[in-house]
């Protein structure tokens, strides 16, 4: 289904920025694991990194699409990005989720990775489904440390993997209505930018 | 992490801590002590052995991070590079742990 094609355009610029926060939380992971040398703040890193080059990817893709015109010869690489993107998110959020479950050894969570093979086929509303469903778990856990050390970093971590969970939402309803594309994007620049926040605030830490 | 298990003997098993994290226990203790600790107060603050602390101390020194001084009673005080390095720090504990990750 076609997306909604006035939002051509700032769809690749909210990936642009989304892209550029999640490059700032890989190198303030990557600066904490050269101090520490603790693999989790490695495995945020590599996390993160993967995040941003799949928005990076698909960012440049559509709009090299946007600047083509709708070329029918480059259209393909619209679907190209996408994919690469979904696969690097889904590389970054199974990381993630791993890294939970070592912390946690619940259950859940094990389903959780049990489940990724079945995703590795291509990006449809099914493979997205895989991503909702780590994203929910990720969310879960975020909300448990702030429920437990009731901080603003800690909500401000929890706020981003729910509206990340929001605009995968959202991007999966797009699939039935064309509507739901900008609100998926605007979704996921939101959860990039209480990241932002969350850096910021730890940077001012004394 | 370490599983939540009773031991043998009915209590819970003692938190196995880092080098790392000991080094930075070492050295809070010292910022709280308002930068002059004698090694008896870093002693009972970073809950170590004797033998132990001394050893932990004399890394912390070749490290730079802290100083001694005084001949009949030693005191140790954080060096400005000790300083900074506590203060990463916290930034990388805050940021870790706004992830629910504890280091």
């Amino acid at each position: 289904m076609a997306p909604v094609i006035w939002f051509f355009g700032f769809d690749s610029l909210m990936e642009f920025i989304a892209f550029a926060i999640a490059m700032a939380v890989a190198l303030q992971a990557m600066k904490g694991y050269a101090l520490t040398r603790e693999r989790t703040l490695l495995y945020l890193n590599i996390s993160f990194l993967l995040l941003g080059a799949g928005l990076l990817v698909d960012g440049l893709a559509n709009l090299i699409v946007l600047l083509s015109r709708f070329h029918r010869n480059f259209i393909y690489l619209s679907r190209l990005g996408h994919t690469i993107d979904f696969l690097a998110q889904l590389v970054a959020y199974t990381i993630l989720v791993i890294v939970y479950v070592q912390q946690t050894r619940t259950l859940s969570g094990q389903i959780a990775v049990a489940a990724l093979p079945i995703a590795l086929l291509e990006s449809n509303p099914f493979t997205e489904l895989i991503l909702i469903f780590l994203l929910v778990y990720i969310a879960a856990q975020t909300a448990i440390n702030y429920n437990v050390s009731r901080t603003t970093n800690s909500l401000l971590v929890f706020g981003a993997f729910a509206s990340l969970t929001l605009a995968h939402v959202f991007f999966l309803l797009f699939t039935v209505a064309p509507i739901f594309f900008p609100f998926a994007h605007i979704s996921q620049l939101f959860g990039c930018l209480l990241l932002l926040g969350m850096l910021f605030r730890v940077n001012q830490t004394q | 992490m370490i599983p939540n298990v009773q031991s043998a003997v009915g209590r819970p098993p003692a938190k196995y801590r880092s080098q790392f994290r000991i080094f930075v226990d070492i050295m809070r203790v010292i910022q709280r002590e308002g930068n002059e600790a004698k090694p008896t107060r870093i002693l009972y603050g970073a809950n170590l052995s004797h033998d132990r602390l001394v050893k932990y101390l004399e890394e912390l020194k070749e490290l730079g991070v802290i100083q001694e001084s005084g001949s009949n009673e030693k005191i140790y005080h954080l060096t400005q590079k000790g300083v900074e390095f506590l203060n990463n720090f916290r930034k990388v504990e805050a940021f870790a742990g706004a992830f629910g990750f504890k280091i």
